[in-house]
């Protein structure tokens, strides 16, 4: 496959700079796969699992807001948050989860209960995430 | 006897050792400060750019003006977003910035939104209306703090509170220069656009162009107002310790001087007794 520059880049950091062989991200309208020599295209994202392909190796990350771009060849994701499956702290999410499940059971207050819910959103994207640690060969699609 | 007294020479350098002590452990305390926040600078540099860069290029390439985010206002109601310190004996680095923003809103409308308690204690004593000063503390602001204001921000912005919205803070260049600086965020229009013809490229905006600007657009604010944020702090660190250093070493200037008078005096009043009593008056 043709490869494309890619860069992910959060507020906490540079996460990927260089040439990748496809993109497949959650926008807010559903995944999306880039691949070289897409159009000029930019979609808000939306919660969900970024997968990288990079020299045949498939990559697994969370992937939380943000943007993500195509200008002139050149593809930029832009996320909130990011992290690819290895560094997720699985007992956090977790904990996160069942805190704000337990709020939503108290029947707090409607903005408490929207935090929550993100909350628990995020939480279920990064214990979803996490399952994919290990690298799969890209050849077996079946993930 | 000459001069000033030996007790009073000695309880001033007594006084300078004490500033000097303070000045130093400030430095010391900023620069371990400084370290930090250098570290937050360089990890946030690369996403304050590309974030730039690439709104700035689908501006340039866009080819539908139909977002509000995209218009030019003629009012002259401009908000400002100013990041200063916390804390003052960090040389010119407050009064840098908050003086700028002083000047540049001469004649404005404007509202601010201070960041730093230095910022919020500026425009109050000037009654300039601030927007929120719930952000008071430059020190623990998040990244979900500067979500949730740039927020409410482009809602106000949308809603027609106002019709520019700019950020003043510090540019960290470098550990020994800093230069404060405003630039504008909304709207997302460059200046030259309006003259020249616009490029010949289309975006496929997903799912249409208004909502990717809804979505964007905040995301876009978000994350300048954190980079500002943290090149600021890292400015405000280092304006300090070169601050307290400057004040360390006049200490030590002075104290060396003092030592001298001090002897000087003690020399003389020595001096004076002798010839008391060799005159044996």
């Amino acid at each position: 496959m043709m490869p494309f520059s890619l860069k992910i880049v959060t507020p906490d950091g540079l996460f990927f700079d260089g040439q990748a062989e496809q993109l497949i991200v959650r926008t807010s309208t559903g995944d999306i796969g880039i691949m070289a020599r897409h159009m000029n295209y930019v979609a808000p994202l939306g919660m969900g699992r970024a997968v990288v392909i990079a020299d045949g190796k498939r990559r697994n990350a969370a992937c939380i807001g943000g943007m993500v771009t195509v200008m002139n060849g050149e593809v930029t994701l832009m996320p909130t948050t990011f992290e690819w499956a290895e560094d997720i702290d699985v007992e956090r999410a977790e904990k996160s989860f069942q805190k704000a499940s337990k709020i939503i059971e108290e029947n707090a207050s409607e903005t408490d209960v929207k935090l929550a819910k993100a909350k628990i959103s995020r939480a279920m994207v990064r214990k979803g995430v996490a399952k994919y640690r290990i690298d799969i060969d890209p050849n077996s699609m079946n993930h | 006897m000459a001069g000033v007294s030996t007790k009073e020479i000695k309880n001033r350098i007594r006084s300078m050792e004490s500033t000097k002590q303070i000045t130093k452990a400030m430095e010391m305390v900023a620069a371990s400060k400084l370290r930090r926040a250098q570290a937050q600078v360089s990890n946030s540099r690369p996403y304050f750019e590309i974030l730039s860069n690439t709104i700035s290029s689908i501006v340039r390439s866009n080819r539908d003006f139909t977002s509000p985010y995209l218009k030019n206002r003629t009012g002259n109601r401009v908000m400002y977003i100013v990041i200063a310190g916390d804390r003052g004996l960090a040389g010119g680095y407050n009064s840098n910035v908050l003086k700028m923003v002083q000047a540049e809103i001469e004649g404005k409308e404007a509202t601010v939104l201070p960041i730093g308690k230095k910022a919020v204690e500026f425009f109050r004593s000037r009654k300039i209306p601030a927007l929120t000063e719930n952000y008071a503390e430059v020190a623990e602001l998040s990244v979900g703090d500067c979500f949730s204001i740039s927020k409410m921000l482009s809602k106000a912005y949308l809603n027609g509170e106002f019709d520019e919205v700019r950020i003043a803070y510090t540019n960290f260049v470098s550990v020994i220069s800093q230069v404060p600086m405003t630039r504008r965020l909304l709207p997302l229009v460059l200046p030259e656009q309006e003259e020249k013809a616009p490029y010949t490229s289309d975006i496929i905006y997903d799912p249409d162009n208004e909502e990717v600007f809804a979505a964007i657009v905040p995301e876009y604010l978000g994350g300048v107002v954190y980079g500002a944020v943290c090149e600021s702090r890292a400015s405000e660190q280092a304006a300090r310790r070169t601050a307290m250093d400057a004040a360390t070493s006049n200490a030590e200037e002075m104290i060396a001087d003092l030592s001298l008078k001090f002897n000087r005096a003690r020399q003389a009043a020595i001096t004076n007794e002798i010839i008391d009593i060799v005159a044996g008056s």
